[in-house]
């Protein structure tokens, strides 16, 4: 089973995934609700993928991206990110997200790219 | 997010989570507004609070509260980014607060199970009308894209043709055109990830659109692809490789093209439109990130939550469980069948399960214990808008906001209190100049004070204002007929507390906020409701103190049984003074037939309880039965019963409609069920004395 860790400060967002994840074969091991606490959690429980908000308190998503990347360059991350936010989008391309999804999304979508993510 | 995903626990996270960011952003806001301008922690807490509800609401599809949301978080992003200078902040604690109402009247109406139907237009309009407000102090900074986030892009560099070698023949031209999955959002930056990736195959590089930093890029994306030149010394099935595993990739049309031609004149057409097709933004360093290992592991172990959050729902249940348990303790402890046996056995493991059970009750009472301080905090913005309103300067001091209350009784107050609050600076507190005239502070002080005494929780809220007008309220009483005549009979408190009647409202001119005379009775309903009591004190010219008495919790009390012909009654033994059985000669009869008590030289009024509520009872002389002298609000009372059962905790339970409403018989507070399984009726020790 592939592991998931959830980093969204909004503990609505982190239900939402979680629910919309149930019925697939993808375990979450964990819930973060910022970057540094995220971070953390990725080192301690090496998940295979993680969804990321991007804006959060503490530590921002792309800040976390950049040193989880920094950590496990092998990182696989989805950036979480909403309308209006194209320029962070951008960035954290740059520092090496796998790709993003934007809010609102479906269930299909979510898992389709999360699958496509770690290649099942 | 489709529907099957909007269940119960999510539409209740959705509520809970957006309610407590909306009230911490009013906190903020209310906070900031004082000293005239935001702190920029403020402005981030703001830009991200309204980031979530947008982000979270348009996942339950209530579209109208994301698109308040994502205006606000524009107009607190170009104050974030920009910093624009003499901005009106009072104008825009206005709007977000209205915008704040917005949002909180839409999650009260989904709460209540209504649609959320709620149009924002005309506020998103005067959140933009602000915004370009802001934005034009700043046309020559700003970077003209209104989309936000979209940090500046500085220093474009073409990442194609870095080194122009224009040798190798054996490189491949080829064509790709990619159609993204509908509606999978920010295309252009999804194909900005395609040329990323493809850094690594390509030599060279073009693609239509050429800037994907344009908004419009991204429906255009979506109507026409996103087609790509390029130039690689990688096959066919390399490159069909590498861009197959595009996400959210619908279609891919991959050809090679021999006319190396072609691929010259698109490069030299976007240098001649001076625009380059390709730019990579600088990433800006400003981001370092703390890497101290000891913080992050304080950090994995807060994760660790010692904290859950219940539903009340539940909490309720348990509560009732705990009462019914209770009820269940003394029905087994105290069964008819008992009588008369010896049970020391009995006895030492039944005083076991007592002891349990008062310990289990008293936990789960103090689980339901809230603080104060939620309900107090709210009072911020209260005074804030009243004082705005009637351009009056007015400080809330809180005291006492650790102070906890059972949480049904917290959700009545609040009401009350805002109420009161109103009241205060309408028509307490004087306007500035006549506050000077008379040698006050120009800002009135209303302090909010919340303490514990005995079983009860005082509420005062004390303001320094004009007073209670004592002539006015006389007149006023007497016009509606509260009172029969205007003597100096009667003290001065206690005309203060005809305020607290139906229908009574001395302020002629009827404001927005206070004075249709309907408050104060709603007020002290809400009082009565909890088993609460009002009063209010006043010094003419100084101020006026009105003092709410609550009951820590209304579920179980402590009760002593009396018995009354065949009838059983409850009084909270916190009422109790004394119980005597008295002496014929302590008795007197007034001219009106009315009897009194004699105690230590001091009269008491008696109420015979098996005549007021109609009982059948042998026990008619005084000689026989037991007085329970009860105290309530500095005034006593002696009730008159045939004699006392016993003392124990009971579990208030709500008295049928019929009784209560129907019949409307006075002086019961409500009833309980006894050991025995008989019924109780608990007395309203304040009823009984009017």
């Amino acid at each position: 089973m592939k592991k998931l860790l959830i980093v969204d400060d909004a503990s609505f967002m982190r239900l939402s995934i979680r629910n919309m994840l149930q019925k697939y074969d993808i375990e979450i091991v964990g819930e973060a609700e910022n970057g540094s606490i995220g971070l953390a959690m990725y080192k301690e429980l090496r998940p295979d993928v993680v969804t990321m908000d991007i804006t959060m308190p503490e530590m921002s998503g792309i800040e976390a991206l950049k040193a989880i990347k920094a950590f496990d360059p092998q990182a696989k991350v989805i950036m979480v990110s909403a309308m209006g936010q194209e320029g962070m989008v951008k960035e954290s391309i740059i520092c090496g997200a796998k790709t993003f999804i934007v809010k609102p999304f479906k269930e299909e979508f979510l898992y389709q790219t999360i699958s496509k993510v770690l290649g099942i | 997010m489709s529907d099957q995903y909007v269940n119960e626990p999510m539409l209740d996270l959705f509520i809970f989570e957006s309610t407590q960011l909306i009230e911490q952003m009013e906190l903020v806001i209310i906070s900031n507004e004082k000293s005239s301008s935001y702190s920029s922690e403020a402005i981030n807490e703001i830009f991200r609070i309204m980031h979530t509800i947008k982000g979270s609401s348009a996942m339950m599809l209530y579209n109208n509260i994301s698109m308040l949301a994502h205006s606000m978080e524009d107009l607190f992003f170009v104050l974030r980014e920009d910093k624009p200078q003499n901005v009106n902040y009072s104008e825009l604690s206005d709007l977000v607060l209205e915008g704040i109402d917005f949002i909180k009247l839409e999650i009260a109406k989904i709460r209540n199970g209504d649609e959320a139907d709620g149009d924002p237009s005309e506020l998103i309009e005067s959140l933009k009308v602000f915004y370009s407000t802001i934005k034009g102090q700043h046309t020559n900074i700003s970077h003209g894209a209104d989309s936000q986030e979209n940090r500046p892009i500085e220093n474009p560099q073409y990442y194609i043709s870095k080194v122009k070698t224009n040798t190798p023949t054996s490189q491949n031209i080829f064509e790709a055109t990619l159609f993204f999955e509908p509606d999978c959002g920010m295309e252009n930056l999804r194909a900005f990830g395609v040329v990323n990736d493809l850094q690594e195959l390509v030599e060279e590089l073009c693609h239509i659109p050429e800037d994907l930093d344009r908004e419009d890029s991204a429906s255009v994306i979506c109507e026409q692809g996103f087609t790509l030149f390029l130039k690689t010394q990688h096959s066919f099935d390399e490159i069909h490789k590498a861009l197959v595993q595009t996400f959210s990739l619908k279609n891919l049309q991959l050809t090679q093209v021999d006319n190396s031609d072609l691929f010259e004149n698109l490069q030299n057409e976007s240098h001649l439109m001076g625009e380059s097709s390709l730019k990579v933004p600088t990433v800006l360093g400003k981001n370092t990130f703390p890497t101290d290992p000891g913080e992050n592991e304080n950090l994995l172990a807060a994760t660790q939550q010692s904290i859950i959050s219940v539903s009340v729902a539940k909490l309720d249940q348990l509560m009732d469980l705990v009462g019914e348990m209770v009820i269940a303790e003394a029905m087994v402890t105290q069964n008819p069948d008992l009588k008369g046996l010896e049970l020391n056995n009995f006895e030492k493991a039944a005083r076991q399960l007592r002891k349990i059970t008062s310990e289990l009750q008293d936990i789960v009472m103090s689980v339901r214990m809230v603080p104060l301080a939620g309900t107090f905090q709210k009072m911020n913005r209260t005074v804030r808008d009243m004082c705005k309103k009637l351009d009056k300067e007015v400080r809330l001091q809180l005291i006492g906001q650790e102070t906890e209350v059972d949480k049904n009784i917290i959700e009545h107050i609040s009401d009350p209190l805002m109420h009161l609050i109103r009241n205060s600076i309408d028509h307490g507190i004087e306007m500035p100049s006549e506050r000077e005239a008379k040698g006050k502070t120009r800002s009135g002080t209303i302090i909010l004070e919340a303490k514990n005494a005995g079983g009860d929780v005082l509420i005062i809220i004390r303001d320094d204002g004009e007073g209670f007008n004592k002539d006015r309220i006389l007149a006023k009483a007497l016009e509606k007929g509260l009172i029969q005549e205007s003597d100096d009979q009667i003290p001065d408190k206690e005309i203060y507390n005809l305020v607290f009647l139906p229908g009574f409202s001395t302020n002629e001119t009827v404001t927005e906020f206070s004075g249709r005379g309907v408050g104060m009775d709603v007020v002290v309903k809400n009082i009565e409701a909890v088993g609460g009591a009002i009063t209010a004190d006043s010094v003419p010219g100084e101020g006026t103190t009105i003092i709410l008495k609550i009951p820590l919790t209304l579920a179980i009390i402590d009760g002593m049984n009396i018995k009354v012909g065949d009838s059983c009654y409850t009084i909270p033994t916190t009422a109790i003074k004394e119980s005597f059985r008295p002496k014929l000669t302590d008795v007197i009869v007034d001219p009106d037939n009315n009897e009194m008590m004699m105690v230590r030289g001091q009269c008491f009024p008696i109420v015979r309880l098996h005549q007021i509520y109609h009982v059948q009872t042998e026990v008619t002389q005084f000689t026989e039965g037991i007085i329970i002298m009860v105290e309530q609000d500095n005034k006593t009372l002696c009730i008159f019963a045939d004699g006392l059962v016993g003392q124990q905790q009971v579990v208030v339970k709500a008295l049928p409609e019929y009784i209560h409403n129907r019949k409307k018989v006075k002086g019961l507070a409500g009833c309980t069920l006894l050991g025995d399984g008989s019924i109780s009726l608990i007395l309203d020790v304040g009823g009984l004395m009017n």
